[in-house]
């Protein structure tokens, strides 16, 4: 649009800008701004100044749509076996000049390499999308919003999305599930509802406000496509337990406690040793329950004894009293093995 | 009444005036960059079709001298719009306003006065104004054009 205009001489040369252009920002002047020029001369015709002329010329900002799906953080997410609702979190950061809903979508991971190195060896299961709706960073339960697509965010803004999944049970340390968060270009047409998938102006430039797809190819995407997305994944830090059961005799009723032997009467004691491999995660409320032969009557003046440790392979007589025994069964909860530990619980039985 | 035909006498100059003298254009091309499958890349000058935050921009004001006689003193002068980065003139002789047009002159003797009151050398991103003053008459019939750069936004 061309247009030429003319003042009179007292008419300001330094018009100011006409138009509806807003200020810019990071993600650029607004799509739908337009952009006015205005160019004045003044001169003089025999030495006499005259009106002054003016012209201008205007276009229309269209829509640039850029975007980004990004991981926040560096980290995998480590996780235990069994382990329920584990968070990975991501930002989704709008850079285009006009607001936009982005419908969401989180995926496992089929094989290859995952972000943070490791290969991609399971799948996580019961994937669901929360919205950092405090903006703390963390996952808030009960604070933070279920969602599918995230509505109506500004240019320029960003908005963290947490994805949530259960871990199964039976991985080893080491195993990674990649998950992935991609986010799809949709219309802010209306607060609460997401808005039909953004499309690219087909064709020629329109009058009107046109559509670009700027988004990168970064981290394997493809560029221009209207679509972003980034993984993260899980890796299974476990505990790596190995029981072990031994038993020693302490008396008979003839020898005492010298060179005892295995007759009836004999007091003999058990020991279940727990071994947690170095380099594990540290297993807690570790449960230990022992069917007592039906040839021996448990030893209640001894108790069970919990938490004991282990000297070169041999159990120590140590650990507090703290197991039960119920039908011809010993229970004992171990509060705490540490890798690399050895912890024990200890009972003692009569032979019949 | 009189009062009213007073008010018609000083505002009809300008329309009678309208034939003569200067006409002006303004006209704006949208710099791209397109790289062949060669490797190539090459820039082209379009109408600005799809502009979008980050395109350059070349503005283009286009004049001649309708009248019978040279035009003297002959100053163009143009606000940089509010979300167009001035980013230079392709044309000799410009100077820049970065206070509105209130002083001009080369990019590096402008300053900004900060917040605090201290101030520091203006930059491109400060440019509010870019204007030539003409050192020689342009003859009637003469014609001209003058380019400065700019980016959206």
């Amino acid at each position: 649009m061309n247009m030429m205009t003319r003042f009179g001489v007292a008419a300001s040369i330094f018009a100011v800008a006409v138009g509806t252009a807003t200020p810019a920002s990071a993600a650029g002047t607004t799509a739908g701004s337009t952009i006015t020029n205005n160019v004045t001369v003044n001169f003089q015709v025999g030495g006499v100044s005259q009106n002054s002329v003016s012209a201008s010329n205007s276009f229309t900002v269209d829509r640039k749509v850029n975007f980004t799906v990004a991981e926040d953080g560096t980290a995998t997410t480590q996780v235990s076996p069994g382990q329920l609702a584990a968070v990975t979190s991501f930002i989704v950061t709008n850079t285009s000049n006009a607001p936009l809903d982005f419908a969401l979508a989180a995926t496992n991971r089929s094989g290859g390499t995952a972000e943070h190195g490791g290969t991609d060896n399971f799948d996580v299961s019961n994937l669901k999308l929360y919205q950092d709706t405090n903006n703390n960073g963390t996952y808030d339960s009960g604070t933070d919003t279920l969602i599918t697509f995230l509505d109506q965010v500004a240019a320029d803004a960003s908005v963290r999305v947490f994805v949530l999944a259960d871990v199964p049970l039976g991985r080893s340390t080491g195993d990674v599930a990649g998950v992935r968060l991609t986010g799809t270009a949709s219309e802010a047409t209306a607060a609460g509802s997401l808005g039909a998938t953004v499309t690219q102006t087909a064709g020629a430039n329109t009058a009107g406000v046109d559509t670009v797809f700027a988004d990168t190819n970064a981290g394997g995407n493809t560029a221009r496509d209207g679509i972003h997305f980034d993984e993260d994944d899980y890796t299974i830090f476990a505990a790596n337990l190995t029981a072990t059961k031994t038993s020693r005799v302490i008396s008979d009723p003839l020898n005492g406690t010298t060179n005892p032997k295995l007759i009836p009467g004999a007091v003999v004691e058990y020991c279940i040793s727990v071994s947690n491999a170095s380099g594990s995660a540290t297993a807690a409320n570790v449960a230990i329950s022992d069917n007592l032969p039906a040839q021996t009557t448990y030893d209640s003046s001894f108790g069970v004894k919990v938490n004991g440790t282990v000297t070169s392979g041999t159990c120590n007589a140590d650990g507090a009293i703290a197991g039960s025994h119920a039908s011809g069964v010993v229970s004992g909860t171990i509060p705490s093995v540490v890798a690399g530990d050895v912890r024990t619980v200890l009972f003692r039985v009569t032979i019949n | 009444m009189r009062f009213l035909l007073t008010l018609l006498a000083v505002t009809l100059p300008g329309a009678a005036l309208a034939q003569s003298q200067v006409a002006l254009t303004s006209d704006v091309l949208v710099e791209r960059t397109t790289t062949d499958a060669s490797g190539t890349a090459r820039t082209s000058l379009e109408a600005p079709g799809i502009v979008t935050p980050g395109d350059k921009l070349v503005f283009v004001l286009s004049y001649r001298n309708n009248a019978a006689a040279p035009a003297t003193d002959f100053v163009v002068t143009n606000p940089i719009p509010e979300s167009v980065g001035y980013m230079g003139s392709d044309s000799a002789g410009a100077v820049l306003s970065v206070d509105g047009g209130r002083t001009w002159g080369q990019l590096a003797a402008l300053s900004v006065r900060n917040a605090d009151g201290t101030s520091r050398p203006a930059t491109l991103a400060d440019v509010t104004h870019v204007r030539w003053r003409m050192a020689q008459p342009i003859p009637a019939g003469g014609r001209g054009e003058l380019r400065f750069r700019g980016v959206v936004k």
